[in-house]
């Protein structure tokens, strides 16, 4: 097992584990994650039809309107948001929906490095990525 | 970011849950954007009130909210809601009309005053060098531009946390040196109708994204007009505000030039179609009271036919003032919206397919929110088309 260490800038203090979900794509989350289901409706999105819940989400930035804050909050309230994000330029949309569901957050990564289903350690407060992947056999 | 005392005691909760998760949002969004400070604010504006555009998703965190307590410390008011009370309401279903009461209560318990309009000014008008926070893109771009007051483009969520602290972070257009121009608009022919200057808007907004143009040689333009250019601007670019007083100091800026076929390919790029419409709309942002006069004095003598509406929308405060024209519009089939528009409403269920418009916005925005064909048109021509 590989483990490569990431660092970027902290937005929300935090520390987890998980398994990452990664769009090269950003995301809008007011009309692009159903907050009934917490999976990816957005049209054309290559993550479309995934769920968001306890994932390590790893995505560029987010889009669309402000409101979407607020989705990130109705998903966490619901158990069905992620564990952490990971962005590479973070924008106020993504910011304040972590701020208020107390998502812990970082940004100034490189997702590139990253692939969905890799198992990803955060610690949010020191903005330190650490990223394993298991050997393809 | 600098905290006074009293400001840090409030980030760490001493005043409870809400103040300080909006204190939260205010520092992080200050320290991202390069802030030094918190500055206090004459006004908010709030974005996300339409139960159309919104659904379920605000509710759960703006009922925490205003159950643990949070009040707005400064005049606060709201953008448009999914309906007016005294039309539309009845055409659609109870759970929506629960659904839309419920968030505007919401807000009434935070002190936000209910009062839903995407032109604030028009009701209180903001002083020159004020410090605001508002949300509306039209309504901040108008009053940086036009009404000289500062406020960065904010979304709902910060517009809300600024209502609650009273206060905004200094980044961005708070800063005078952020208020120059960097890109300098000329064109070969003004604008000739407030639609004209919409698609200006549009057209700008596009190629200067989030730079602040100078519009040059713009020769009797009306404060209608510049807000239609402003709404414009807003809803296809990130620009916060623009110049367009002669002489413009600054030389050394980036130059595009407008041509006439450049506003004509807007206007027909923002068509998507030629059909007859079943509504046209007027009042995107909300109608002036020199508006709605406009528009009362095109309709004199006329009939809206039987089988298209009218809309005219406007804030609940200028239609109070507006009724002898009302009284016009009225008389000629046509209606007076408050608190509302096309936009935010679901005009699909009311039987919409197809819908004519004077404002670059909505044309801008219609046939993706609102899954309808638009043909954008001046005020004569949407007139003369709803009486055909």
């Amino acid at each position: 097992m590989k483990v490569k260490t990431l660092k970027g800038r902290s937005i929300v203090p935090g520390h987890c584990r998980g398994k990452a979900l990664v769009s090269m794509k950003p995301i809008s989350f007011l009309g692009g994650v159903d907050s009934d289901s917490g999976l990816i409706v957005e049209v054309d999105h290559d993550l479309k039809g995934k769920g968001v819940k306890d994932t390590i989400l790893c995505f560029p930035h987010g889009h669309g309107s402000t409101v979407g804050s607020y989705v990130i909050y109705s998903l966490v309230k619901r158990g069905l948001g992620p564990k952490a994000i990971i962005n590479q330029t973070a924008d106020p949309v993504v910011v304040v929906g972590a701020i208020i569901a107390e998502i812990p957050m970082v940004d100034q990564i490189d997702i590139q490095q990253i692939r969905t289903g890799d198992d990803v350690e955060v610690d949010c407060s020191k903005g330190i990525v650490k990223v394993a992947r298991r050997k393809q056999k | 970011m600098y905290l006074t005392k009293e400001e840090e005691r409030i980030y760490d909760g001493e005043h409870g849950w809400a103040y300080q998760v909006s204190m939260k949002i205010l520092v992080r969004l200050g320290d991202l954007f390069g802030a030094t400070k918190l500055i206090p604010i004459k006004s908010a504006h709030i974005s996300g009130v339409s139960y159309k555009t919104l659904g379920d998703a605000p509710i759960d965190f703006l009922d925490t909210l205003a159950s643990a307590g949070a009040k707005a410390q400064v005049p606060s008011t709201l953008n448009p809601s999914s309906f007016d009370t005294d039309h539309l309401a009845k055409n659609f279903p109870q759970e929506y009309r629960a659904q839309q009461l419920s968030i505007i209560d919401l807000y009434k318990k935070m002190d936000v005053r209910p009062v839903f309009t995407c032109t604030p000014y028009y009701i209180r008008k903001p002083q020159v060098d004020s410090h605001l926070a508002w949300a509306e893109s039209s309504a901040s771009v108008y009053a940086n531009s036009v009404l000289g007051s500062w406020t960065n483009r904010e979304g709902g969520p910060s517009a809300l946390a600024a209502a609650l602290i009273g206060k905004t972070p200094n980044y961005g257009v708070h800063q005078p040196e952020n208020r120059r121009a960097d890109v300098l608009v000329k064109f070969e022919v003004s604008p000739r109708n407030q639609m004209e200057f919409g698609a200006l808007g549009v057209h700008v907004g596009k190629l200067v994204k989030d730079k602040i143009p100078v519009f040059e040689g713009l020769s009797n333009y009306t404060n209608d007009e510049l807000k239609q250019l402003g709404a414009g601007l807003a809803s296809s670019g990130m620009s916060t505000m623009f110049h367009y007083k002669e002489p413009y100091a600054e030389k050394k800026v980036e130059t595009v030039s407008v041509e006439a076929k450049d506003i004509e390919n807007t206007i027909e790029s923002l068509s998507t179609t030629r059909e007859a419409p079943d509504l046209i709309f007027v009042g995107c942002p909300h109608c002036s009271l020199s508006e709605v006069r406009n528009v009362a004095h095109a309709l004199k003598g006329k009939k809206v036919r039987e089988d298209a509406k009218l809309w005219v929308c406007t804030s609940r405060y200028v239609k109070g003032k507006a009724e002898k024209y009302i009284k016009i519009i009225e008389e000629a089939g046509g209606h007076v919206l408050c608190d509302t528009c096309a936009v935010v409403t679901w005009i699909n269920k009311l039987g919409i397919d197809v819908m004519m418009t004077s404002s670059a916005k909505t044309a801008y925005y219609a046939p993706t929110l609102n899954k309808v064909n638009v043909s954008l048109a001046s005020l004569v021509q949407c007139v003369n088309t709803a009486c055909g």
